[in-house]
């Protein structure tokens, strides 16, 4: 079809893509100039891709202007590099051609140096400041820069001999682990390269790990699945885990029993047999026991002192009171007495008068057992630490019990000293 | 109810919806006068006639070719494929051409035919007349797979592949021909993507297809007797697979074992028991296991070939290990 | 140059197909060498009255089957610019919904079964679209075009046996154009090509592809005594494709030579050859052969940026179409 004595419209002269996975073409040198008459299918310019040179056929005919690209430019495919006008005074410029980036400081080979991972939970790193210029020679054991992390602050170290052929980050950048930081050649670099994190594309292809001049953090090894009782990892299908979780059930009971593994649905009938947990399972916990002994018991004149001088009438309050006020964090404490347990609450300006029953949880049991015969008890810790008061041929006798993580042994001691204390001479040690 | 063999059942429905539709055509290697090696189709060609009943030459990739453009132009070929090996020789036609003609234009052309072949070993064949390749043609997206696993099945599934709009390759197994079921004096058809439950049972979930189907029956039997309860599902087809009802099945029972006759590795018993895993997991007391032919090929030595397949002891022995929580990791 | 046809308005139209289809290819491959086009596509540049000698001959009804150079074919077969241009930018709107692309486009409205990547992958179905119309006793022609690369497939010799075997309604249209992708026809093809289906006891002819009134009177010819039971029949169509195997196949010289291309193109080129003809009989000027050409051109800038603009599917249809209802 001749459409060569054609009115053509203004037409967009394109770098056209040549190759099947071709980004960009250089042009070799244009064969028409700005201005020239064109035909359709005449040769305008000549494009270098990374097989061949070749030619590229004018698209349409007319006057070539607005020619955006020179000879040498690396033109990516598809953009714009000149018009073909009807006419040779068109003078409505060409997009700007994007000149492909070919990075004027490409990377010079050798080994990268990259961030390293020093810390267990660190994703970049801070480049605090390089020790070595770009071009210098450098020994592997020379530091070459400075890394700041979230804990501390760290040299790291060439890794081999060679010279800093580029860096790739500067003072004050974050640099994400793994990624490059420096290149380190052979042979003293021609045109040492030192740029940003940001202008940086993409990394050279081998990589050597350099070694941090800090040990860094050792990883936890790999728990090994333990087959037999407790504490490892327990075999089981997967509906008798959902049957055991809906209904409340522990299979690690299984396996302390001593039951093989794996467990499936017809052993959470072995496990539902298994006897029930009951407190003696926390007796089992370490137990804390105190004794004190005081020569006199000071509290039955005390409380008669308080009923007559202030109406205090209460002398389970006014006991309670006084060990709430040993306690190192007053909370209520219950008073048992003959099975019955009354519990109260010392007020926070820590008055005897204000002291009044409370229904939360007793922080101490007072263990009131002056009136029986026994003299001597062992009972365990239990989960509250209780006081339990047993009468002597004179005085009292004070045995103070906890559960080991309940109260530490301090805590423990100071406790039942102040108590003491304040059961012997109240006055002296009021609140 | 009447019983006939799976070969008349294939007959029967091809004869009665050749006659509801003049459209319907048969072609194929012999399947005229000869009415194939199998004589599955004999007597169509004295009523239909050679117009309808076409012998081709053999030339597989030819004659499914053809069968692909005249269902492309108004006809609804069903091609008899002798053996299922031959399956490669017609990969272009039936997985380039028929599977893709409906997606590529957008819609607009459909490939209504009929691959009827063939699957099984332990006829002696040796590795080339013996294959079980429903995987490969279940694996390609546009293609409908159906396992008939008794003349029941084999008449109302090839009803409905020859009604459906899309290329359907339906897997006889070759041995079954002459096993007799009941079937319906009426005319019945069976819906792609229902699958049965053979029987019911409580303990373990056997999951057979075509031939194994009959396999997973006899393993029932057998569990049976030592008081496990086994359930019997044949999935009745692969494309669309009825992955409800499988998964269903299997919650109930919290085993299961999955049993085709195709080779095991990248095979349809691996499909099967892989989405159990997904869809059924917290279901499960046991690893899901498959039983597919061995992965090797065929071979000819009656001593050699029957340990190549999945057998009712084998299945029932996997079976017991899994009901008595014996078994942790796959056979 | 034969003439075969005396209606002012089948000459008019025929040159009008032909520069549809070479304005179509045009503009396909500035979308591709702008990058603006996905993929990679095949231009029928050069083999235009093979296309349109042919499809001029047949009706909406008769079939064709296409290649994966197949845009000629289907314009010819009466394809709109919209819809491809749609089509080859993966578009909602294109024939086959975006989801075929240049080697898929399908146009069942006017008889094309869809362009094939597969090379010689639609001789089964344009055999068995023959087949149909025979047992359906329907009188509709199907043409297969293909290429003489394709003639190297087993496919081609299967599907030959039957349809000569069983008198089928089919054309088997080679072109070739000299080249199998990027090597010379003599090189992959022994003996003749007609001879190939002569072997079959099929009427085989060979014809000047570069002359859309031979292509056309001849195929009249054969179509009808197809639809008469005389098929099947094989065309060898000589042609030349201008551009490479395909778009990106632009360094051609290590196996054709610019001369060997400039004189197909200023020699031997169907649509100045037509143009030619036409001035000369006196039916049509070059005014208005010019008026045609502009008029063509719009048309196909039109559809350029109306499917430039135009939607892509929404990504619901990825899993559309895979079966039908």
């Amino acid at each position: 079809m001749q459409r060569d004595d054609q009115t053509v419209t203004r037409r967009d002269v394109t770098m056209p893509q040549l190759g099947m996975a071709q980004d960009a073409g250089k042009i070799v040198s244009w064969l028409k100039a700005p201005g020239d008459a064109v035909a359709k299918g005449e040769a305008l310019f000549e494009v270098e891709t990374d097989k061949a040179t070749m030619e590229v056929e004018a698209q349409a005919a007319g006057f070539l202007t607005g020619v955006a690209a020179a000879e040498g430019d690396d033109v990516p495919v598809g953009a714009v590099i000149a018009r073909i006008s009807d006419s040779a005074e068109d003078d409505t410029p060409a997009p700007a051609a994007p000149v492909a980036e070919v990075p004027a400081d490409a990377l010079p080979e050798g080994h990268s140096v990259t961030m390293p991972q020093l810390g267990m939970a660190q994703d970049t790193g801070l480049l605090v400041g390089w020790l070595k210029s770009p071009g210098d020679a450098v020994a592997a054991a020379d530091v070459l820069f400075e890394v700041e992390t979230d804990k501390s602050t760290m040299e790291v170290e060439a890794g081999r001999d060679g010279y800093l052929a580029a860096t790739l980050a500067q003072a004050g950048e974050e640099v994400p682990v793994g990624g490059p930081v420096a290149v380190i050649s052979n042979a003293a670099p021609d045109n040492p390269v030192a740029r940003s994190v940001a202008a940086a594309p993409a990394p050279p292809a081998q990589e050597a790990k350099p070694e941090p001049a800090a040990e860094p953090a050792r990883k936890p090894a790999a728990p090994q699945p333990v087959l037999q009782p407790t504490g490892g990892r327990i075999l089981a299908s997967p509906k008798a885990r959902r049957l055991a979780l809906e209904q409340g059930l522990d299979l690690a009971r299984l396996a302390e029993a001593g039951h093989p593994q794996p467990y499936h649905v017809s052993d959470l009938d072995t496990l539902r047999s298994l006897p029930a947990v009951t407190p003696a399972a926390e007796a089992g916990e370490a137990s804390r026991r105190l004794v004190a002994e005081v020569p006199e018991d000071g509290v039955p004149a005390f409380a008669a002192w308080a009923a007559a001088a202030h109406g205090l009438t209460d002398a389970d309050a006014i006991l309670a009171g006084l060990t709430a006020a040993s306690l190192p964090d007053p909370g209520p404490v219950a008073v048992e007495r003959h099975g019955t347990m009354t519990t109260y609450a010392l007020p926070a300006d820590r008055a005897l008068s204000g002291v009044a029953e409370t229904g939360d949880d007793p922080a101490l049991i007072l263990r009131d057992l002056r009136g029986s015969r026994l003299t001597n008890v062992e009972m365990g810790g239990e989960s509250t630490p209780v006081l339990t008061l047993t009468p002597k041929a004179t005085g009292l006798t004070l045995t103070l019990e906890c559960a080991a993580s309940r109260l530490d042994a301090r805590a423990a001691i100071q406790l039942l000293t102040d108590v003491a204390d304040r059961v012997e001479q109240p006055l002296r040690h009021l609140l | 109810m009447r019983e006939i063999t799976l070969s008349q059942a294939v007959n029967e429905a091809i004869a009665e919806e050749m006659r509801r539709d003049e459209t319907v055509f048969l072609m194929g290697e012999d399947v005229a006068e000869a009415g194939t090696p199998f004589k599955v189709l004999s007597g169509l060609v004295e009523e239909f006639g050679t117009g309808r009943v076409i012998d081709t030459p053999i030339a597989e990739p030819g004659f499914v070719g053809l069968a692909v453009g005249a269902a492309m132009t108004g006809g609804r070929p069903v091609v008899d494929l002798m053996f299922g090996d031959f399956l490669y020789l017609v990969m272009d036609q039936l997985c380039n051409q028929a599977a893709k003609q409906h997606y590529m234009s957008g819609g607009k052309l459909t490939v209504p035919m009929v691959l009827r072949t063939n699957l099984g070993a332990t006829r002696r064949s040796a590795a080339q007349h013996s294959q079980s390749l429903q995987a490969l043609v279940a694996h390609i997206p546009g293609l409908k797979v159906a396992m008939p696993s008794s003349a029941y099945e084999a008449k109302g599934l090839m009803k409905t592949a020859i009604r459906d709009n899309n290329p359907v390759v339906i897997f006889e197994d070759k041995l079954m021909y002459q096993d007799k079921a009941p079937i319906p004096e009426e005319d019945y058809l069976i819906p792609f993507g229902e699958a049965h439950i053979k029987r019911e049972g409580s303990d373990i979930t056997l999951i057979g297809t075509s031939s194994m189907v009959q396999v997973a029956e006899a393993a029932a039997d057998m569990l049976s007797a030592e008081g496990i309860s086994a359930e019997v599902i044949d999935p009745r087809t692969l494309v669309p697979l009825d992955e409800a009802a499988l998964v269903e099945s299997v919650k109930r029972t919290s085993r299961a074992i999955v049993i085709d006759e195709g080779h095991q590795s990248y095979g349809v018993t691996s499909e099967i028991a892989s989405r159990l895993n997904e869809k059924a997991f917290y279901h499960l007391d046991a690893p899901v296991l498959r039983m597919g032919a061995m992965d090797v090929p065929v071979p000819f030595s009656p001593a050699l070939e029957d340990i190549t397949v999945p057998t009712p002891e084998g299945v029932a022995e996997n079976a017991r290990k899994l009901c008595s929580g014996e078994l942790i990791h796959a056979a | 140059m034969a003439k075969a046809k005396t209606n002012t308005e089948d000459y008019l139209r025929m040159y009008r197909q032909m520069v549809r289809i070479r304005t179509f290819e045009d503009n396909a491959n500035q979308l591709y060498l702008s990058a603006k086009m996905p993929g990679l596509t095949h231009m029928y540049s050069g083999e235009e009255g093979v296309a349109v000698g042919i499809c001029e001959a047949l009706t909406d009804s008769d079939r064709i089957t296409s290649t994966h150079r197949g845009h000629g074919h289907c314009v010819a077969k009466g394809a709109n610019f919209k819809q491809m241009f749609c089509e080859l930018l993966g578009k909602e709107e294109g024939y086959c919904r975006g989801k075929g692309g240049s080697m898929h486009i399908a146009d069942q409205s006017h008889g094309n079964l869809g362009a094939n990547a597969i090379v010689g992958g639609s001789m089964g179905i344009a055999t068995g679209s023959a087949l149909r119309a025979k047992l359906q006793g329907a009188d509709d022609v199907t043409v297969c075009f293909f290429g003489d690369g394709a003639t190297a497939q087993g496919l081609l010799y299967e599907v030959m046996n039957m349809a000569a075997l069983w008198n089928l309604p089919v054309i088997y249209a080679c072109e070739n154009n000299g080249y199998s992708e990027y090597t010379k026809t003599e090189e992959i093809a022994a003996g003749s090509i007609t001879a190939r289906a002569e072997a079959f006891g099929i009427e085989a002819h060979t014809v000047d592809g570069q002359d859309v009134l031979a292509v056309n009177e001849l195929t009249q010819d054969l179509v009808a005594r197809a639809r008469r039971g005389e098929g099947p029949f094989f065309l060898e169509l000589e042609t030349y494709r201008y551009h490479g195997h395909h778009v990106g196949d632009i360094n051609r010289e290590y196996y054709r030579s610019k001369d060997e291309e400039k004189d197909w193109k200023e020699n031997r080129d169907p649509i100045v050859r037509f143009r030619g003809w036409l001035v000369e009989q006196g039916i049509a000027t070059e005014d208005e052969i010019e008026a045609m050409n502009a008029e063509i051109e719009t048309d196909a800038t039109e559809a350029v940026a109306y499917a430039e603009a135009a939607r892509y599917p929404d990504v619901s249809e990825v899993d559309m179409h895979v079966h039908s209802d």
